[in-house]
């Protein structure tokens, strides 16, 4: 018995450090919560953005110092691959909790909660991303969205808020069970005997030719739930509500972080635990991919809502990125995903930081209240014209090179059909973009927006010259995707 | 890294963007500051491009003024430069048209003067680097750029329509050019596959077309249509052209001069550039298609020019006309075809910008441009009416004026080529006569009414830049050798990349013509007649045609 117990005190003391980071995080947070809410009175919560920010840069160090290797009874691995998703989600954070200053202070609802959650949603974020076995994945994605179904009805005396938080929790709650069901076939698939994704792996390519359909069944309902988590066509019901009805900021959080880290998951489930059986999952996730591009970008067209624009265009780059999924090589795959995500994370959180800046009081978000923009605020015009058109992948600008690089990799992996349905229709979305670029610029100014301060205003000229001379450092960005690699 | 003249070269085609970023820091209110500037940066870069007109090697075909800077190693990317003798001509163009473009803006924009300028010189910038670049890369970075500066002139500064006809514009430009993309990713890959390396130069690419042509069939067509739609989207060609018309009617008078001057001049240099080095095979297998669509245009857009009531619409569509017979010319695949069709590009340039502003003229005095509001004009405005008749006359082709010589060229190329072709051609042209003459006629003569005669003769900025437009058209009618002599090598080259052997088959066919007339005349050679013999059974037919096509070389043989 001691002996046990002293193997497991070694284990444990062994694998600690890899998680350092959400532990950090988690410790943090509680204590965020108590009694550090003790020390601001009412008036004074807004001071919690910047110590989040400080709590982040400290994660982001502490991840960067994470050795490579695996624990937990190999639940968690640390490697390339894990690390860069994991960098990203927090820079997503980052820019979400710097887009909240403003915004929260406006509606005075600044809490000590919010930015207490965002942060135990990164902790789940941040085990997703090395998550090794079906179980922590699942677990993981869990913490993840329970935190983010309250970031999305943060708003409570709001209905939209409210409605938006409980649909998004009703259908993420679905497609868990969903998922959950699916890892437990194809866990009973694989002889029972274990969850972690090499052990499958191995174990499929071992099942007798009977229980094909079981291992078909299970891998199909872990994409379905995945792609519930990505928000990929069909299961994408609950994006544009969801968005429209979060507060700004937490949508600009949804659209990057949590499909930041559940990319991560998706590449690591598939391209580790079921590469053996990829016949099973690929051509359904082509027609999720595809359908994703088209619905994405051609229901874009129609909406009048900003935000519920750049939600259909974040399905559609969703779509985009499932392609590196697809790639037969899944360490280019991961590379390339990687990439476009960093990209997108930049011209996303710039795009919302304008419209954050535009909506004064919580209110306008409307495509139209962007009307002569171009002669109320020329900068602030010119930045979001730029992150529109790199958003649309017009070249030299950043969004361009993603996309070139993403759709390299397919053209190479033989999916030319699905590359020409992305191309088309990102050539669709330039469409809507410049919907947007039209009222900025072709149209006369109504009214005065109210300025919402230096907070949105950093971010938006930092992404925008990031966006601006980012394919001029394509190299730069091509040697930190070559980091993200795995076993 | 760069030599002096790659750098000068750089330095010519960045220059107005560079200015840009300068105009950039002066306050709107600013006027005149905006359009003297832009102006003299315009004129610096047609200064500084003008020694490679005296500098440019006409007896190579290589590029010149080559330079090369790595710039993504891991995907073959490098920031690859040089010209020859086809992008040379284009480039100068280019920087030619600049300054009348904004000398041509100055009373026709009454707003966001700053903004106007500034995406004037942006899109100068992008225009000319598409035709420096070698390599494919950079090459789509400049041809998507171009786009962005082209849409805010026409969405902002366009008449009516010009949302609609802005995003239009953008919407089919893009969508071939997506195209024209996975096709050179595609090529890109087989290359990998091939050398095992990964590069994107133009070179490289062009290294590629005996490789292409061992693929199957559908594999060529496809890529060869990839690279027709991006190109044909932008040249117009029917039935692509359908943006053409509302840009041009929608665009202020600079945008329609740089959209008629350079930026349709893309299409065609890409396909002289791009398609028939890259994939010979393919463009002959579907050369009756290229060619057919050609007549159609040719024809079709001399009809519907025929019944416009609008000036500029007429323009536009005998755009369609004339970039049609360009096509024809550079399909025909023969050095005659395809250095008509280049320097008919040139021509086109050159008139269809001169009626351009002549239309704009009219248009910044009346706010009309319908044909049926103007009548006599010639009264009134006689110096106008000079130089809109010279405009007039060079794009139909008038002998001594520049039109004649490139319709001429590509006649001669088309009719070895595709004989028929030719004589549809022909039609065409004549149509272009009929529709230019009878609006001139409308226009200008007959009874003038009271609102038209109080409309005031050119002044002398708008001399001014019309002038260069004038000279050129009478230079290139008059003595037309120095364009032809520098796309001669690299039409030679390009010729010899289509279909290997042309050359010494033509020279072949030449002799035994040669050796022929000789031979009747009973002072054959004994050497020449014996180096006829061994081909004389397979070459028979050719060797009847060529007297006819080349006269030249087989009078020089006879004496």
């Amino acid at each position: 018995m001691t002996g046990f117990a002293q193997g497991l005190l070694t284990a444990l003391l062994r694998d600690t450090p890899l998680i350092t980071p959400q532990l950090f995080l988690m410790t943090v947070a509680t204590l965020m919560l108590w009694p550090g809410d003790l020390f601001f009175n009412r008036n004074e919560k807004h001071k919690w953005a910047p110590i989040t920010l400080v709590i982040l840069a400290i994660t982001a160090f502490l991840v960067t110092k994470v050795p490579d290797g695996e624990g937990f009874s190999r639940m968690f691995r640390m490697d390339g691959l894990t690390r860069g998703f994991q960098m990203l989600c927090i820079l997503a954070s980052a820019g979400a909790v710097t887009l909240s200053v403003k915004l929260l202070d406006s509606l005075k609802q600044q809490t000590v909660e919010y930015y207490a959650l965002i942060l135990f949603s990164l902790a789940g974020m941040l085990f997703l991303c090395g998550a090794s076995d079906l179980i922590s994945v699942y677990f993981s994605i869990e913490l993840m969205a329970i935190c983010i179904y309250i970031l999305v009805a943060y708003l409570r005396d709001r209905a939209t808020s409210v409605e938006a938080g409980m649909k998004y929790f009703l259908l993420g709650a679905f497609s868990s069970g969903i998922l959950v069901y699916g890892i437990s076939l194809v866990y009973g698939a694989a002889g029972g005997v274990s969850t972690n994704l090499v052990d499958i792996n191995q174990a499929l390519a071992l099942t007798p030719t009977t229980s094909n359909l079981l291992v078909y069944a299970g891998v199909l309902m872990v994409l379905v739930g995945m792609a519930f988590k990505v928000a990929a066509v069909p299961f994408h019901m609950w994006a544009p509500d969801a968005y429209e009805g979060a507060p700004t900021p937490i949508t600009a959080f949804m659209a990057t972080a949590p499909k930041a880290a559940a990319l991560a998951a998706f590449l690591r489930v598939f391209g580790t635990g079921f590469h053996g059986v990829s016949s099973d999952w690929v051509l359904p996730l082509c027609y999720i991919a595809g359908a994703s591009m088209i619905l994405g970008n051609v229901a874009a067209v129609r909406q009048e809502s900003m935000k519920r624009l750049l939600a259909y265009s974040s399905i559609a780059h969703v779509g985009y990125m499932l392609l590196g999924v697809l790639s037969g090589d899944p360490k280019a795959g991961a590379q390339a995903v990687w990439l476009y995500m960093l990209i997108y994370i930049v011209m996303n959180t710039g795009a919302f930081a304008v419209v954050i800046y535009l909506q004064g009081k919580g209110e306008g978000e409307r495509i139209e209240d962007f009307k002569g923009l171009g002669r109320k605020h020329p900068v602030l015009a010119f930045a979001m014209m730029i992150f529109l058109l790199s958003l649309a992948g017009i070249p030299p600008l950043v969004g361009f090179f993603g996309k070139f690089y993403l759709f390299k990799l397919a053209i190479e992996q033989g999916y030319v059909t699905l590359t020409v349905i992305a191309l088309l229709t990102s050539a669709v979305s330039a469409y809507y973009y410049l919907g947007v670029v039209n009222q900025m610029y072709f149209k006369e100014p109504e009214g005065e927006a109210a300025p919402m301060g230096s907070g949105s205003v950093f971010i938006v000229a930092l992404a925008c010259i990031l966006v601006l001379v980012g394919t001029a450092f394509g190299p730069w960005l091509l040697d930190w995707a070559g980091k993200i690699f795995w076993v | 890294m760069f030599t002096a003249n790659t750098t000068l070269m750089l330095v010519a085609t960045f220059l107005p963007v560079l200015g840009a970023l300068v105009l950039l820091f002066v306050p709107k209110d600013q006027r005149r500051v905006f359009e003297i500037g832009s102006l003299l940066i315009m004129i610096a870069s047609l200064l500084l491009s003008l020694p490679f007109w005296f500098g440019y090697d006409r007896a190579s075909d290589a590029v010149q003024w080559a330079g090369a800077w790595t710039w993504i190693p891991a995907l073959g990317v490098k920031f690859s430069v040089g010209m020859d003798g086809i992008s040379l001509l284009l480039w100068l163009l280019t920087t030619f048209i600049g300054p009348i473009a904004i000398a041509c803006s100055f009373k026709s924009i009454e707003e966001r003067h700053k903004e106007y300028y500034i995406w004037m010189l942006v899109l100068q910038t992008a225009m000319l680097g598409v035709f420096i670049t070698q390599d494919m890369f950079l090459f789509y970075l400049f041809w998507e750029v171009m786009l962005v500066p082209m849409y805010f002139l026409i969405g902002i500064w366009g008449g009516p329509q010009k949302l609609y006809a802005a995003i239009k514009l953008f919407l089919y430009t893009l969508a071939g050019s997506v195209l024209m993309l996975v096709a050179i990713l595609a090529i890109y890959f087989l290359q990998h596959k091939a050398t095992g390396a990964y590069n994107f130069s133009l070179e490289s690419f062009q290294q590629m077309a005996p490789i292409i042509a061992q693929q199957s069939k559908t594999y060529q067509h496809l890529m060869a249509l990839a690279f027709f739609i991006g190109f044909a989207i932008k040249v117009p060609m029917f039935p692509f052209h359908t943006w053409l018309p509302d840009a041009h009617v929608q665009a202020p008078t600079a945008g329609s001069v740089i959209l008629a001057a350079i930026l349709l001049k893309m299409g065609t240099y890409g396909f002289v550039r791009f398609l028939l080095p890259i994939l010979p095979t393919a463009t002959k297998d579907l050369m009756p298609w290229f060619i057919a669509l050609s007549l159609i245009g040719i024809i079709y857009g001399a009809l519907v020019a025929m019944i416009q009531k609008d000036m500029k619409k007429l323009v536009a569509y005998s755009s369609v006309s004339h970039l049609g017979l360009c096509m024809l010319g550079i399909f025909a695949l023969n050095p005659y075809g395809i250095k008509g069709g280049l320097f008919q590009m040139i021509n086109h340039g050159i008139s269809t910008s001169g009626l351009f502003l002549a239309v704009g003229i009219v248009y910044e005095r009346r706010h009309t441009r319908m044909i049926a509001d103007f009548g006599g004009l010639s009264k009134t405005m006689p110096v106008y009416a000079t130089i809109f008749m010279i405009m007039t006359m060079s794009s139909i082709g008038l002998p001594l004026l520049n039109g004649f010589i490139g319709e001429g060229v590509i006649l001669m190329g088309a009719f070895q080529a595709f004989p028929w072709a030719a004589v549809v051609a022909t039609l065409g042209i004549i149509l272009g006569a009929a529709y230019m003459l009878w609006m001139f006629q409308r226009v200008m003569f007959g009874p003038i009414t009271a609102v038209n005669e109080k409309m005031e003769d050119l002044n002398l900025r708008e001399i001014l830049y019309f002038a260069p437009l004038v000279i050129a058209a009478f230079w290139i009618g008059l003595y037309p050798k120095p364009i032809m002599d520098v796309m001669d090598a690299p039409v030679r080259k390009l010729v010899e990349q289509v279909t290997p052997g042309f050359h010494a088959a033509e020279a072949l066919a030449a002799r035994q013509a040669a050796a022929a007339k000789l031979g009747m005349q009973g002072m054959a050679a004994p050497a020449a007649h014996h180096e006829a013999t061994p081909a004389g059974h397979q070459a028979a037919p050719a060797g009847h045609e060529a007297p006819a096509a080349h006269g030249e070389p087989a009078h020089g043989g006879g004496h």
